[in-house]
């Protein structure tokens, strides 16, 4: 999972093996940079004139944002079903209504079914539902906390708001997008907080300490290394209790992403520790007699700062496509509950995806999701490191 | 030889034509060498030859042995290879000759003697013998062949006997009279018959070995069989392809040899999308459609030259079925409070109240199915009972019989039972069969309207099965039985002591009295000749079971056929079948 | 060299037993096994059910069934017997083998030969429209999973009918002469070969171009071009022969993916490969058939692995093993 946006035979997404190579090669180039290591300020200087990265960063600030007031943004609840309404396709709100007058405040139409089976619906012009504000509707809570009934937009219950239509049992597919960017914009995250620790510790032991324990220690990360991620992925989903709730699934997948994840980046991380434990002030550390341990984490490890941003940056995108694939057959995140891989699921049906092409909006949104990380990522690497400058 | 054929069928049109005026009493049919053929009467067309009939279905076959395969992507295969002694009437499920062309039973109904066609041969051109006959159901019992028709040839632990009379009469004598009456032509109709001269040794090795005989790694032209077609080639997750068999040992109304196509080709596709998406694509023939998918298909008949059918319901059927087994109490299974509320009949009256089936009905099934409300589906006419107690959706009925039944909704809008527990349960399915999510997501909000507090989580199919039939540490599930004809198949799940009687298995004795009088009407209706009698037994069960509703059943999903237009002798039968592989042909055969 | 690959080699014996023991142990953390549906089914006795988990050694302590697994493989190099199809894990495995190395290989061969001339194009030509927009295209490439790419170009089939929807062959592909078994065979390809090279060489063109550009920075190309020479053979003589050095060991994993690379396209396109194989064993529980695809996959991995070093050592006289 570790692996980086560049890395070269990005094919299935946990799967790359690849990715050790552009790393390490980061690594190496990073080694010989490091006299002249630019300080945060300095990088930060550089990743303004960025701007694909800021493009990336703008996006995916935007895109949390989205996730985080999911709830609040979203007209609707989870698990708000219109029995009526399912492959609805999208009300947009308008401006123009059916007589050719022009509304000040957007407005949609109300619908009704005409043909269950081949889904048809006509469009009641008889009144205008316009657009509200700040709209009562139905509860939830607000960042997990505060019970509310407060949305952000909606309209009279009689319309219905599909912004981006709906889904085979009449489920409102921009209110599961918001929710499924929780899990999906989440476990990236989450599963990249949990390998780096582990892999800086792991690698940082191994790497300090060298000769036999380092032996050992990359025995173990070469066994996993060697599976093939994907079906190590799926055989390991395999095993997950399906009985469990949303939430425990959720972090029971970000477990298997790390378990996967730590073991690159660990041995990145040992090849640096190898390379520095001979250096002057790690010898000086020593000489006054500081314990390994501390050593490690405090002398050591801190100056792998700028490498562990960029390449915890890099592994996001990694760990979205892994959940999104697992979750699309059916190993990942599972109905109920929304996650986008699993979205996209309703649409792996071709027949379907003809008549109701808003099915595939959810991929257009991993597509967002990884590419701005891979922008911002790029943009971090030359932002530390000028040498690395590829673009 | 098909030149042959072909030429005696010219004979007998000829013969017809000259003495019999039309549609009257059948003319004497013969075949070189099977003095009596059978025929397809039933099939509406007389066909023509050649063409390739292509199909697709998801899965591969697991073997090609007729004796272990179990799955349907299996038996697709076999079924068109092998063939039994008697065989069903698709159209009304009754038992019609097969390789045997009468039978007698005696008078205490215990000894059955099968004469088989005289003149059938095998595809390698030996001829069929009652040893092979004797052959396969040695298979069926010998120790380590993974089979389930022998659960069903034992009767009170005692196994079927037979005894080979010439090559022609065999004997199947039961251990007592035979009970299920009704079933026994049907088993010995699950008997594929397979050549004893080419699996004799595999057999004689153990049951592991024949296990493994006949497998997909076979060499084609070891598969030996009597049916209509001959496996030419098998490519592992592409297709299967079948070629006529010459030999085949049936005629068309003329007595012309039947099969009509040259060609049956199975193409193996990883899901349904890809199966409806090849037959749109005009790449298949048939396709099952679901559904949902009806009235699309219906508008894209002209485009796409074919036609979607109308079909009956389907036997099988979803149900919501609540766990009424002390046995389930503990972590991960029943509280002594659910228990307590699913063994009240009142409070299942009052769930079954609260399903929507018309609208399970119109949204998981697009209208293409019928409300259910016995263990019976709507399409097995023989058997159903259309006057049993329903309980129409009505979440305020169902709110009245809660509340008699001492549940009080609270001001915080939560249903508690008269000992002040809030009423909740977790509702299970397995994950992936996305009907039944949908069914379960329709019951949940509609449980939730009346106060409960219901989680639904599916689950993967594995753990769900071993949660009811093992642990059985579960508290509501949505799951399905596929049926058979006769009631009695069913066995297993209905009466109190069975493995599968799902709400409280393995009963030493029936702990209610209505469960009790089920199993009394199973024993009577088994040994029961007379099939209106049966009926009359199994109505009153419906009524039982209806009254009780120890499971809730939603509604039996309609079968649509989509068939393309250049193939004929199309003919709806029961579940949706349309018609047998040897009557089928393609009408407009290229060269 | 040769000591060192064969040093290599006998690594490999423990590390692919780890490997073993690990998807064991995997395996048998989840609940229920292969016989779960049939216990569903109302015509299957209890007792029939328990006679076939004892055919299948089901009811043996789980250490002795790993280790006669093990001992077959050691022995008679049999990966075991699958439940589900009554065949050998080999044979099953070996029918589908094929079928995913064609896909990975015409795949990888479509990437290199796109991703390299584009990769010096764009480096040749930085910042300049052209650069700009392969660059976008190739940001859009690593980070498009293949399932939505390849559902895409499914769609696309099935709008136009220009292309076979899924699967490998055609009904007659027995009766093609040869060169049309291969014509058929690559219309088949066209879609799921192109959505694995899209991704592929999206990746190692951006990778072309940094390592390029790097080169083209270096001391000897601002030498060679002070001293007057041309353009185009200081490109392609000197700069991009030590550009693509570093490819090389992207080859070497490329070649360790091309059994598993394509897991999730197969299933989406419907390729009857590998990929196909395991998701269908692992729902089934077909316990021999994941382990032996595990085996198998993980063998191509380090393999590939080691020959990317070999190349590596053959292409960079530098490095040399002891």
């Amino acid at each position: 999972m570790t692996s980086t946006g560049s890395g070269p035979s990005r094919r299935e997404a946990p799967g790359r093996r690849v990715l050790p190579r552009p790393m390490a090669a980061l690594a190496e180039q990073r080694q010989r940079a490091m006299v002249s290591r630019p300080p945060l300020a300095l990088a930060w200087r550089q990743l303004r004139k960025h701007r694909v990265a800021l493009i990336g960063g703008v996006i995916l600030i935007i895109l949390y944002t989205m996730s985080l007031f999911g709830d609040f943004i979203a007209p609707y609840s989870l698990d708000y079903t219109d029995r009526e309404r399912f492959f609805h396709p999208p009300t947009l709100p308008r401006v123009v209504d059916a007589e050719g007058r022009w509304h000040l405040r957007p407005f949609v139409y109300r619908t009704e079914l005409v043909d269950p089976g081949l889904r048809k619906y006509r469009i009641v012009t008889d009144r205008t539902y316009p657009l509200d504000v700040f709209v009562r509707g139905e509860p939830h809570r607000l960042f997990w906390i505060f019970p509310t009934t407060l949305h952000l937009f909606g309209v009279d219950p009689a319309a219905r708001l599909f912004l981006m239509g709906t889904d085979q049992f009449g489920r409102d597919l921009f209110t599961r997008i918001l929710y499924g960017s929780r899990i999906s914009l989440i476990i990236g995250v989450l599963a990249v907080g949990i390998t780096i620790p582990i892999g800086l510790l792991y690698g940082g032991i191994a790497g300090y300490y060298g000769g036999r324990v380092d032996n050992i220690m990359m025995r173990l990360v070469e066994v996993i290394i060697a599976f093939p991620g994907f079906y190590l992925f799926l055989t390991l989903s395999a095993v997950l209790p399906t009985d469990v709730g949303c939430a425990t699934r959720f972090y029971l997948i970000v477990i298997i992403l790390s378990f996967l994840g730590w073991t690159g980046f660990s041995r990145l991380i040992r090849g640096f520790v190898l390379s520095l434990k001979e250096r002057e002030f790690v010898l000086a550390a020593k000489a006054i007699g500081l314990d390994d341990l501390r050593i490690i984490i405090r002398h050591i490890l801190p100056n792998t700062s700028s490498l562990v941003i960029v390449v915890a940056t890099l592994s996001i995108p990694g760990a979205i496509l892994g959940e999104s694939g697992l979750s699309f057959i059916g190993f990942g995140i599972r109905e109920p509950c929304a996650s986008w891989g699993n979205l996209l699921t309703a649409g792996a049906n071709l027949p379907n995806l003809a008549q109701s092409p808003w099915l595939l909006l959810p991929g257009v949104f991993i597509i967002l999701a990884v590419v701005a990380y891979n922008f911002l990522g790029d943009g971090l690497r030359d932002a530390f490191d000028p040498r690395l400058r590829s673009s | 030889m098909r030149r042959m054929a072909i030429a005696v069928g010219v004979a007998a049109i000829l013969l017809v034509g000259g003495i019999v005026p039309l549609g009257a009493q059948q003319p004497k049919l013969t075949l070189p060498g099977i003095p009596n053929p059978g025929v397809a009467s039933y099939a509406p067309e007389i066909g023509k030859y050649g063409g390739t009939y292509v199909i697709s279905q998801i899965s591969d076959p697991r073997t090609f042995n007729p004796i272990v395969a179990q799955d349907t992507a299996s038996t697709a295969v076999t079924g068109a290879l092998f063939e039994a002694l008697v065989d069903q009437d698709y159209l009304t499920g009754e038992i019609v000759p097969g390789l045997a062309e009468s039978w007698t039973v005696s008078q205490d109904g215990r000894t059955w003697t099968f004469t088989l066609r005289e003149g059938i041969k095998w595809s390698d051109g030996q001829p069929l013998t009652t040893e092979d006959v004797a052959f396969s159901a040695q298979a069926i019992f010998t120790d380590g062949v993974d089979n389930s028709a022998v659960d069903l040839l034992t009767f009170q632990d005692q196994p079927l006997r037979w005894r080979v009379l010439d090559k022609r009469r065999i004997q199947f004598i039961t251990p007592r009279a035979i009970c299920p009456v009704g079933i026994f032509l049907r088993l010995i109709g699950a008997i594929d018959v397979v050549p004893k001269h080419k699996l004799a040794d595999a057999l004689a090795k153990g049951g592991a070995e024949f296990n493994r005989t006949w497998g997909i790694n076979v060499n084609p032209k070891e598969l030996v069989g009597t049916g209509p077609f001959i496996l030419q080639s098998y490519v592992p997750g592409q297709r299967l392809t079948l070629l006529r068999n010459p030999n085949y040992w049936s005629v068309d109304k003329r007595g012309q040899r039947l099969p009509y196509l040259t060609r049956y080709i199975l193409l193996i596709v990883p899901n349904l999308e890809q199966s409806r998406l090849k037959f749109l694509a005009g790449e298949t023939d048939f396709y099952s459609a679901r559904p949902r998918e009806f009235a699309e298909l219906k508008a894209q008949e002209r485009q796409g030259s074919f036609a979607v059918y109308d079909g009956p319901e389907t036997f099988g059927s979803e149900f919501l079925v609540l766990n009424q087994n002390p046995a389930g109490v503990g972590s991960g299974g029943l509280t002594p409070a659910q228990l307590s509320w699913f063994q009240d009949v009142r409070f299942r009256r009052a769930l079954n109240h609260a399903i929507d089936r018309n609208t399970i009905v119109q949204q998981v099934y697009a209208g293409r199915a019928t409300p259910s409300w016995s263990p019976i589906s709507v399409g097995n006419k023989l058997y159903v009972n259309t006057n049993v107690p329903q309980y129409p959706y009505n979440l305020d009925r169902a709110q009245q019989l809660l509340a008699e039944a001492g549940y009080r909704k609270g001001a915080d809008g939560l249903l508690r039972d008269a000992q002040g527990n809030v009423v909740e349960f977790t509702l299970q399915t397995n994950a992936g069969n996305t009907d039944r999510e949908a069914i379960g997501n329709i019951l949940r909000q509609d449980f939730v309207k009346l106060g409960m507090r219901v989680t639904f989580a599916p689950e993967a199919f594995p753990s769900l099965v071993s949660k009811l039939t093992g642990s059985y540490r579960w508290q509501a599930i949505i799951i399905g039985l596929t049926g058979g004809i006769e009631p009695s198949s069913g066995r297993n799940v209905y009466l109190s002591s069975g493995d599968l009687h799902m709400w409280r298995p393995n009963q030493e004795k029936p702990v209610n009295e209505w469960e009790a009088e089920v199993d009394r009407l199973f024993e009577q209706a088994a040994c029961e000749t007379d099939q209106a009698k049966r009926k009359t037994l199994y109505a009153r069960w419906q009524q039982i079971y209806s009254e009780q509703a120890p499971m809730m059943w939603f509604s039996n999903p309609k079968t649509q056929p989509a068939v393309r237009n250049t193939i004929g002798n199309i003919k709806l039968g029961l579940q949706g079948v349309t018609g047998t592989l040897e009557t089928r042909y393609y009408k407009t055969v290229y060269k | 060299m040769l000591r060192h690959i064969v040093q290599r080699l006998l690594n490999l014996i423990p590390l692919l037993f780890g490997v073993t023991l690990i998807s064991f142990i995997i395996i048998q953390l989840s609940p229920g096994d292969f016989l779960s549906e049939m216990r569903l089914n109302p015509v299957v006795s209890s007792e029939t059910v328990e006679a076939m988990r004892r055919n299948f050694g089901l009811d043996q302590p789980l250490h002795i069934q790993y280790l006669k697994w093990l001992r077959a493989i050691f022995l008679r190099g049999d990966l075991g017997y699958s439940f589900a199809y009554h065949v050998p894990v080999t044979w099953l495995i070996g029918s589908r083998l094929l079928n995913t190395l064609i896909l990975n290989l015409a795949a990888l061969v479509i990437a290199w030969l796109v991703a390299i001339p584009i990769g010096i194009h764009a480096a040749t030509r930085q910042y300049s429209f052209s650069d700009n927009t392969l660059s976008m295209t190739a940001y859009l490439g690593i980070s498009t999973p293949t399932f939505f790419s390849g559902l895409l170009l499914l769609l696309f089939a099935f709008k136009t009918r220009l292309l076979p929807i899924g699967g490998m062959t055609s009904l007659d592909y027995e009766f093609f002469p040869w060169y049309g078994k291969v014509l058929d065979v690559a219309r088949h390809l066209v879609i799921p070969a192109t959505v694995l090279a899209f991704t592929a060489s999206a990746g190692l063109m951006r990778q072309m171009r940094g390592n390029l550009l790097e080169v083209l920075r270096q001391d000897y190309v601002r030498t060679a071009r002070a001293k007057g020479l041309a353009e185009r053979p200081v490109i392609y003589k000197h700069a991009v022969r030590n550009a693509i050095n570093p490819l090389i060991t992207i080859f070497g994993f490329e070649i360790g993916g091309l059994l598993s690379g394509s897991a999730i396209l197969e299933n989406v396109v419907g390729w009857p490969g590998l990929g196909r194989l395991i998701l269908e064993a692992l729902v089934q529980k077909d316990l021999y058939v994941v382990m032996g695809s595990l085996l198998i996959g993980s063998i191509t991995l380090v393999l590939g692995n080691l020959v990317a070093d070999i190349l590596l050592a053959f292409a960079d006289p530098r490095i040399r093993y002891d």
